[in-house]
């Protein structure tokens, strides 16, 4: 299977997990204006280029758009949805630097991503039985090692509950 | 037979007295209005199943409490999910949670305003030295090209002058006759060779 695009690593799955910016519930859409000529545009570029992958991986319902040479400095917007427009200024800056200003005004700190994790590890408890939508797995038999199910292959004599009222009749 | 009616008949006979979950109503099954009964069934009377009474006293009471206590611990699941929402969203915690948030939030958007201004002179004054980059080099090119006109002048002058200077020497009618005889009494060789620093090196005789 031949690689595709320039940096082929981006569309890696363990490249789109690293990506360490979760928006707040708050943030509906990200608009980026940038140049595709120009130094000042670089960051702003490069920005786009590597890191819009990980965020639209991380925030799936995100709204975001890009607009190419439509302005000549490059700038961020986002739109709250309580209708608050946010602008940030990406002149000349690099692509890290704008990556991390957006974490710290926008995204989910980490006490806060870890908090959700812990929750949803609760949640998801793997010794309850239950439907597949809610818990990992719904009877004992699907474990591997266990008695497998009766529906598939039928028990040994010896455990049927017919067999053992007999035995307990015969005594 | 029987089967679940579902629409606007629903809502009507809703109201009247059937306690089942389900509304039903009967239905033809596989057989026709016209279809006559069945041999093996001629005689046939639909007996219901025989019920002991004394026997569905003590089971009705028995069902009866536990359904009552089913129904009782359903909703207390019920009512303690609805109320762990509810706190979650509009408990006193919700409220300080969502303060924090808001001047959490508006700090930060301090921040960026401060930032964007930050950028914003650090963006005049580039432009600025932009233009004062680009008023200077139009002054230079101006500069450049006065001067270049000048000498260009300068070099033009220096042409007429040298061209007046040869028109001293210019052959004209008058002097027609008179550079004639000069050019017969002063007879000029041309034949001579000369070495890379200009002197005359060999030179025929003239005949």
């Amino acid at each position: 299977m031949p690689m595709k695009g320039r940096f082929p690593i981006r569309r890696t799955l363990e490249y789109l997990q690293k990506g360490d910016i979760v928006f707040k519930n708050r943030v509906k859409v990200m608009t980026v204006n940038y140049n595709t000529h120009g130094e000042l545009s670089d960051g702003a570029r490069k920005f786009v280029f590597f890191n819009i992958p990980q965020i639209q991986y991380k925030n799936q319902w995100l709204q975001i758009m890009m607009f190419k040479n439509m302005t000549p400095s490059p700038f961020l917007k986002f739109y709250l949805d309580d209708g608050e427009q946010v602008l940030m200024d990406a002149e000349g800056k690099d692509h890290k630097q704008i990556a991390q200003h957006v974490k710290m005004i926008l995204g989910k700190s980490e006490e806060v991503l870890q908090a959700e994790a812990r929750a949803k590890m609760q949640a998801s408890n793997p010794a309850n039985f239950g439907p597949k939508k809610y818990c990992l797995r719904e009877c004992i038999c699907e474990v591997a090692g266990q008695v497998p199910c009766p529906g598939s292959t039928p028990l040994p004599k010896e455990m049927t509950g017919k067999h053992r009222a007999q035995m307990a009749a015969a005594e | 037979m029987f089967q679940v009616i579902g629409g606007r008949s629903v809502q009507v006979t809703r109201l009247l007295a059937p306690r089942r979950a389900v509304l039903v109503e009967a239905v033809r099954g596989r057989k026709s209005r016209t279809d006559p009964v069945a041999k093996s069934k001629e005689g046939r009377i639909k007996v219901p199943p025989p019920v002991d009474p004394r026997e569905m006293v003590v089971l009705k009471e028995r069902f009866a409490e536990y359904q009552l206590i089913t129904r009782a611990l359903r909703l207390e699941f019920k009512e303690e999910v609805l109320r762990k929402k509810y706190e979650e969203e509009t408990g006193s915690l919700a409220e300080e949670r969502a303060r924090q948030e808001a001047e959490e939030h508006c700090a930060l958007m301090a921040f960026n305003n401060q930032e964007n201004l930050r950028m914003l002179e650090v963006r005049t004054l580039r432009v600025q030295k932009e233009k004062e980059e680009a008023e200077r080099k139009q002054v230079e090119a101006s500069v450049q090209r006065e001067q270049q006109q000048q000498e260009f002048i300068k070099e033009k002058e220096k042409d007429i002058l040298k061209l007046q200077e040869d028109a001293k020497n210019f052959i004209t009618l008058e002097n027609l006759d008179r550079r004639i005889e000069d050019a017969l009494d002063n007879p000029k060789n041309y034949n001579f060779a000369i070495d890379k620093e200009g002197r005359v090196v060999k030179q025929t005789m003239l005949q």
